[in-house]
């Protein structure tokens, strides 16, 4: 059983408006079961709206757009999306925000209450299930955003830069923590960001787009042993790979 | 510093009144000093008011100094009733009870119709082109307007009252509530989405809450309306009520009684929008610990 294949077919995307913007053309990907990809690319290149289009947020205007084998029309639980702002309900707390795609999906209180307790204890934050969103740090945040994501096991999970907008700090213990969640998971993950070391520290294939219209214009596998922590951010295969990707997209820059 | 108003300025500087009463917690001080501030000007008005009356009035005659107020207002409360020559005597609760029933009637009808018709029309893009535009040509017309409507259609009957209540509450209430429903933020409705939730879990789950904030400031105008429609209502649409009262007593002179009858339509209105906003308060505590003052 195929468990969170993503095939993108040449898909292209044109929002309509007083002036139209294409925002992707031409896109071509193919991502396995597990895997790790990492979409990197300059600010309005349109990393966000190809994330979109496979949450089912919005139609792609041509290609086709394959889940598991089948189109996506529509946004749906095997696909769990951390946003940018963590997008948690203001007036729910910590728990009630991590159960509530178990809960709206009629899933039984026997089967989620256990599961959701330990994605909490996962993430740190047991002792804050009754705070408000507005009470956490914004790292706590994200990481309710991910708990959230998880209590509902989705086949992948769409990530648009979920630390972007973290302190240095933070941000690496969120990616430690993201790798020890996925190593343990398995779960096939796409990965927006615009952190070159962050591509390079997480991911198993970095894709690097080009701005309007965004297009994938280099594909990097990145074969740094598994598993991976934070200490992977120094060793030497890890500044030749940053070294490479750098050069590469400063030729992003001069097609452009 | 001198300039001490608002919530900030007055946790700024405790040091003011702390030698004096430094028996009191901080928190029952701060309390202590918005109740006085509260009631200056009220206090103020009505002292130079009475200063000014000579023999009981001002105006030559016209209106009544404020103990002659409180003493009409006594009478009204607690005189015994049918003692013939005054007719006011022994009747304000009874009166009041007739208004504040009409307004709760009148008022729970605009929320149970403009909250559901205001999240459609904010919410669903054929809601909101069907119902909107009717809802924009009919709120101009003043409920003053349809009184001789409500009198044709419902005769002289509380119904009318509360019809006209109900429509004058229904217009902020339906219009905020449409607005809190829009500016839902785009990413929770997404979020929601994602998570499995239908278009009814959507709608009650998060659509609701997040909309929460603008439903209850549409309240709050709504209740004002609502106090301003049942007056004008029991004036000339109803035989009871502190409206009724209050034009009754106009035309027989008694403009003592009117005037407690004004100040007892301000009282309950006041008490009213607070208890909305104790409401809210524990409603949308979620919001107040987002808020600057909090
Ligand atoms: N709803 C929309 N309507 C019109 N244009 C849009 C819309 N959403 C995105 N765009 C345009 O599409 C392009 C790609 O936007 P997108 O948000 O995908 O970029 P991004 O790579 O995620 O950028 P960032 O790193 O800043 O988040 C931009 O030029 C943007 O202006
Ligand atoms: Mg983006």
């Amino acid at each position: 059983m195929t468990m969170g294949t993503i095939t993108f077919e040449n898909v292209s995307k044109t929002f309509s408006g007083q002036s139209e913007v294409r925002a992707l053309e031409g896109i071509d990907l193919a991502i396995g079961e597990g895997e790790f990809v990492a979409l990197l690319g300059p600010s309005g290149c349109g990393k966000s709206t190809l994330l979109n289009l496979l949450a089912g947020f919005e139609r792609a205007t041509e290609g086709s757009l394959l889940f598991d084998g089948k189109t996506v029309t529509r946004p749906g639980p095997d696909r769990g999306v951390v946003f940018q702002e963590a997008a948690l309900f203001p007036w729910l707390n910590v728990w009630q925000n991590v159960i509530f795609g178990p809960q709206v999906q009629g899933v039984a209180r026997v089967d989620y209450e256990s599961k959701a307790r330990n994605l909490l204890k996962i993430v740190g934050l047991e002792s804050f299930s009754d705070a408000l969103p507005v009470q956490l740090s914004g790292g706590m945040r994200q990481r309710v955003g991910i708990a959230r994501v998880l209590a509902m096991s989705p086949k992948a999970l769409l990530m648009d830069e979920p630390f972007g907008a973290l302190d240095a700090q933070t941000r690496l213990s969120m990616q430690q923590l993201l790798l020890d969640v996925w190593q343990s998971l398995g779960t096939t993950v796409l990965f927006v960001t615009h952190d070159i070391d962050e591509a390079i520290l997480l991911s198993d294939r970095i894709c690097v787009m080009s701005a309007r219209p965004g297009r994938i214009i280099r594909t990097i596998p990145i074969t740094l042993p598994r598993p991976r922590s934070i200490a992977s951010l120094t060793s030497t295969e890890f500044v030749a790979y940053k070294a490479r990707i750098m050069s590469d997209m400063k030729v992003g820059a001069a097609h452009a | 510093m001198s300039i001490s108003t608002g919530p900030i300025a007055s946790r700024q500087q405790p040091s003011v009144f702390s030698s004096a009463s430094s028996v009191l917690s901080s928190a029952a001080r701060r309390n202590l000093r918005q109740v006085l501030l509260a009631i200056v000007l009220p206090v103020t008005v009505i002292a130079l008011w009475q200063w000014a009356g000579n023999g009981g009035s001002l105006f030559g005659g016209v209106l009544p100094t404020p103990d002659r107020v409180w003493h009409a207002w006594k009478v009204w409360a607690f005189g015994s009733a049918g003692l013939g020559l005054n007719p006011y005597s022994g009747t304000w609760l009874a009166n009041l009870l007739f208004s504040a029933e009409r307004v709760g009637k009148g008022f729970l009808v605009a929320i149970l119709v403009a909250v559901p018709v205001g999240v459609a029309i904010g919410w669903n893009r054929i809601a909101s082109g069907t119902l909107d535009p009717t809802v924009q040509l009919l709120r101009p017309i003043p409920i003053t307007a349809w009184l001789p409507f409500s009198i044709a259609v419902f005769g002289i009957r509380d119904m009318g009252a509360v019809f006209l209540i109900a429509l004058g509450a229904f217009y902020p209430i339906v219009v905020n509530t449409a607005q809190g429903a829009r500016d839902i933020e785009r990413n929770l409705v997404r979020a929601a989405m994602m998570m499995g939730a239908g278009r009814w879990t959507i709608l009650r789950r998060v659509v609701l809450p997040a909309s929460l904030p603008a439903i209850f400031t549409g309240l709050r105008i709504g209740l004002g309306i609502a106090w301003t429609a049942v007056i004008v209502a029991e004036m000339i649409a109803v035989k009871s009520g502190l409206g009724y009262v209050l034009w009754d007593a106009y035309y027989v002179g008694r403009m003592d009684v009117v005037i407690a009858d004004m100040a007892t339509i301000g009282l309950l209105g006041l008490i009213s929008d607070r208890v909305i906003l104790l409401i809210e308060r524990w409603v949308l505590a979620w919001r107040r610990l987002q808020s600057f003052h909090s």
